[in-house]
């Protein structure tokens, strides 16, 4: 351990530590910078994390400095402050200050700065700035506006370090140096859209959240992505029921601060024209009251012929659908389906958020000729929660043949067209629920929007379809499913309060 | 003494033939490396070296020994440079070490190498000196003939092969990182330090830069000793040193003369003076990156480290830039502010912004439109770059810049409008923030 004294305050931090995180934890805030992020090399070109230490004749960048026993150091003196400030002046005297129509404000690191330690007036007339390229579209997702880059590197690190693709350059010197890609290569991969969150300004935008909504109006909810089985942490942005985007959400454990470009387009689902808002019996809509005549008089004591579940559906929903399923044949649904392309940084093959929560409740799947055959050989209604199986085929052939097929769905998919009675259930944004993710790891995502017309939370129509089983211990909330599911699974966590970065049962294995 | 006494470097500068090999052997060439191989070790050539007080002749005049002793000991995988990549405004010293006698360098770089352990060297010559990169390829490849350069140089087990290396022709490949990321094929910009190249620098192995003429005073002191080069010089100034002199003085050129001589003397007996009907105004005595000194102040100095940083300039690489009364101070500070914006890598903010910003300012003043506060302006332009940055060459610009309105503020003032500005105002005043 070494102790430092910086701004006057005593601290003990780990030897070998960056002093740039030391003085983070002794002033309870981050030093001013753009270049410096904890995932990426030390580039040390924003110049902005000067500090002064005792004995040494020049300021230092704290982001390139190792603590030493005994440094004391000073974040704040007026020497550091006036540096810091005439150094935030030079990233802006050719910035070309169009906050108003720029996607960044309100979260723009320019902003924040000249609020916390600029405050000076300018000193540039306007047409003495350098120009560059403006709203240059340099990838499928990710739009470039040369002027407003502070040419911090962060991007070009992550593309080198973290992709391994290399798409993106530093062209020029000089006041004319600019980030860009070299002639015929586009910033096209899977992880494009991080480069727009690890921008700290407004040079990095992304093409579909540009000039969709100012950043100040939106509201955030923690959730998991639900693209994949690796289940990356990510946070909602929405309002007034509408989602804008997601970002990642930091968790060491499962995707640290980066998540993929289709992850993040999965909201787009949400919203989708295909969406389903009501209830419908043999293709009429139907209110809830007539939906639940319909379900009494096709279910009753007897309960249902078959089950089938998907791993799009939350563990707790699973779990309620097994206790609905009782003694009848219960599938997970299609085994192999919803898979594509991995790669080794965070995306999956399987592109389903819990086919391990499926496997946790010990639910199987099965491929489609063996789902066609359960459906075949089942008497009495068919349930089928999420997951669309009819895009089978077989199945689809098998489900024509049975006349009280009911389809809790989100979408007029294939079995939504095929269903006797379908109910619309929520999507993941709309609901709460966990999600078991490629490692076992348990995680919780939250409600961030209304949902769609009149759909329902999957658990409350699962609870329901309880009800016309005549079955006991009909839940009454979420938690109290969460509490049954917890004396299922057996695992050693309260449902209800699941850790932040999720939990992992047996222990973190690295 | 007199002047052929002290021609340590400049000895074969008149010969047309001094690049030859046989040139250099009658000479007494290449008998430090045998010495050195055959009987020293490296630690004691590092030891010659630092008693001798040689100190780096590129412009930063750190002791050469003492860089070598930065090498880790036991490091297996040394790299050196013999850094030639000489743009500083004013200096054109090394090309003529390289062009005249190119072997003389070598034979430094092969004794530099064996003191450190380097196994391969580059020679990184200025992309604009394409026919230095002949000349020194030439008289590598004679050294390579005659078993100086290879395995096994002259049966004392030591290889070393030197690799001639053609920079693409910008400034900042002179900083010794700038020069390491270039060879690597990165762009050319410096890296950041810590680690220093001593530790981690070609290829993150070790590595040493050194100017040519620091390189080409090695031999010297192997074969004479570190109290013989001390002879020349001063106390902390020791040897001789290489001057370029440039601008309307009777007799321009390269002079080599110990570090000491007091300016006026080298001006009036090797420089003639200067020309008729011109009268010395200034100098900027170390190359276009130190502070310029007006006449009197220069006449008063003698030239070594330790007298002119004293008079607030710096030695730098001895690129004396002479000044004449006829000269406006404002283009001349426009030309080098411009030099300054253009080889600006443009990593560091305040570097990349400030030099454009500093070449801007002059620019308005020279068209007439400046105010006073453009001329305090660029005081604090160069306030946010000085000291602030990876490498010196925001200092390079604030140094000049400043000693300019310093030395010469009325030649400023004259170009300024006659009402005064008037205050700015802000359109969001301070007291709706707080």
């Amino acid at each position: 351990m070494a102790k430092l004294t910086i701004d006057g305050k005593e601290i003990e931090v780990p030897d070998g530590s960056s002093l740039f995180d030391a003085c983070r934890d002794a002033r309870g805030e981050d030093l001013p910078h753009f270049c410096y992020h904890p995932d990426l090399s030390i580039a040390g070109v924003c110049r902005l994390c000067q500090v002064e230490v005792e004995g040494m004749p020049k300021l230092t960048i704290a982001c390139n400095t190792g603590v030493r026993d005994g440094m004391v150091v000073h974040t704040r003196n007026e020497r550091v402050t006036k540096a810091s400030t005439q150094i935030l002046e030079m990233h802006l005297i050719n910035h070309p200050v169009d906050c108003p129509i720029c996607d960044q404000a309100g979260e723009c690191g320019l902003q924040n700065q000249y609020m916390s330690h600029g405050l000076y007036d300018t000193k540039v007339e306007m047409d003495d700035k350098v120009h560059k390229g403006k709203a240059q579209v340099i990838g499928p997702h990710v739009i470039l506006d040369q002027e407003r880059c502070v040419l911090c590197t962060r991007c070009v690190r992550f593309c080198t370090e973290v992709t391994g693709t290399g798409e993106l350059g530093i062209f020029n010197r000089g006041d004319q140096a600019r980030i860009g890609t070299a002639p015929g290569v586009e910033l096209d991969n899977n992880y494009s859209m991080n480069t727009v969150d690890i921008c700290p300004v407004g040079a990095l935008t992304s093409r579909d959240f540009r000039f969709q909504k100012r950043v100040w109006m939106l509201k955030a909810a923690d959730s998991i992505c639900p693209g994949c089985a690796t289940g990356c942490n990510v946070r909602i942005d929405h309002e007034a029921g509408r989602i804008y985007r997601l970002k990642p959400r930091y968790n060491p454990e499962v995707n640290g601060r980066w998540m993929c470009d289709k992850g993040r387009m999965t909201y787009k689902a949400v919203h989708d024209e295909t969406r389903l808002g009501d209830p419908s019996v043999d293709g009429r809509t139907e209110t809830w009251a007539g939906v639940t005549g319909t379900l009494a008089n096709l279910v009753g004591a007897g309960g249902f012929g078959l089950v089938v579940g998907s791993p799009h559906q939350s563990l707790e929903e699973l779990h309620l659908l097994k206790a609905l399923a009782k003694d009848a044949p219960l599938s997970g649904g299609l085994a192999g389906s919803d898979h594509g392309d991995a790669d080794d940084l965070l995306l999956d093959a399987d592109r389903t958020p819990n086919r391990r929560g499926l496997e946790m409740l010990g639910v199987a799947q099965h491929d489609g000729p063996a789902l066609a055959d359960l459906i075949k050989r089942s008497s009495g209604p068919v349930l089928i929660l999420g997951g669309d199986p009819a895009a089978d085929p077989q199945v689809a052939a098998a489900l024509g043949e049975k006349d009280s097929v009911i389809y809790i769905g989100t979408h007029g998919d294939e079995t939504a067209g095929l269903a006797k009675v379908v109910i619309p259930g929520a999507m993941w944004a709309e609901k709460a629920g966990i999600f078991v993710n490629r490692n076992g790891r348990l995680q919780e995502f939250k409600q961030a929007v209304a949902r769609h017309g009149n759909a329902r939370e999957d658990w409350r129509i699962l609870a329901e379809l309880m009800t016309a089983c005549e079955r006991p211990d009909v839940p009454g909330s979420l938690k109290a499913v969460r509490s049954d599911l917890a004396g299922a699974v057996a695992v050693d966590v309260d449902l209800n309060k699941l850790p932040v970065r999720g939990f992992l049962p047996g222990g973190e294995a690295r | 003494m007199s002047p052929s006494d002290y021609k340590i470097l400049s000895k074969r500068f008149d010969r047309p033939d001094g690049h030859l090999l046989s040139v250099y052997e009658a000479d007494g060439g290449y008998k430090a490396l045998r010495m050195a191989l055959t009987s020293l070790k490296p630690k004691e050539i590092r030891d010659v070296v630092k008693d001798a007080g040689l100190r780096g002749r590129g412009g930063a005049g750190f002791p050469t020994g003492v860089k070598w002793g930065f090498v880790p000991e036991g490091s297996e995988e040394v790299y050196f440079f013999v850094n030639a990549d000489e743009s500083e405004p004013g200096t054109f010293k090394d090309r003529y070490l390289l062009d005249y006698d190119p072997h003389q360098t070598l034979e430094g770089t092969i004794i530099s190498c064996f003191a450190v352990q380097a196994k391969l060297a580059f020679i990184y010559i200025r992309g604009e000196f394409g026919w230095l990169v002949d000349r020194v390829q030439a008289a590598v490849d004679e050294a390579y003939a005659a078993g100086y350069l290879g395995k096994n140089i002259l049966g004392s087990g030591f290889d070393l092969e030197v690799i001639v290396h053609k920079g693409a022709g910008a400034y900042i490949c002179g900083e010794e990182t700038g020069l390491i990321n270039s060879v690597e094929g990165l762009k050319g910009q410096p890296k950041i330090k810590p680690p220093f190249p001593a530790v981690s620098g070609f290829l993150d192995k070790p590595t040493i830069v050194n100017n040519v003429e620091s390189v080409a005073s090695v031999p010297y002191i192997i074969n004479y000793g570190a109290e013989a080069y001390k002879k020349f010089g001063t106390e902390k100034s020791c040897g001789t040193k290489l001057w370029s002199v440039s601008g309307p003085v009777k007799k321009p050129g390269v002079y080599e003369i110990p570090l000491g001589m007091a300016f006026r003397e080298f001006f009036h007996d090797y420089l003639g003076g200067m020309v008729d009907g011109e009268e010395l105004k200034a100098v900027i005595v170390g190359g276009s990156s130190v502070p310029v000194l007006p006449a009197a102040e220069i006449m008063n100095c003698n030239l070594d480290y330790e007298s002119l940083a004293n008079a607030g300039t710096m030695l730098g690489s001895g690129g004396m830039i002479v000044i004449p009364q006829s000269s406006d101070m404002v283009e001349l500070i426009q030309v080098l502010m411009h030099f300054y914006f253009d080889e600006s890598c443009g990593q560091c903010t305040p570097c990349r912004e400030g030099t454009g910003w500093l070449h801007k300012i002059v620019k308005k003043l020279r068209r007439g439109e400046g105010t006073a506060a453009d001329i305090d302006l660029l005081g604090h332009v160069c306030d946010g770059m000085a000291g602030l940055t990876i490498c010196p060459l925001a200092d390079a610009a604030v140094m000049p810049m400043r000693s300019f309105i310093d030395k010469f503020r009325p030649e400023f003032e004259a170009l300024i409008q006659e009402t005064a500005p008037a205050e700015p105002v802000s359109r969001w005043p301070r007291g709706e923030q707080e």
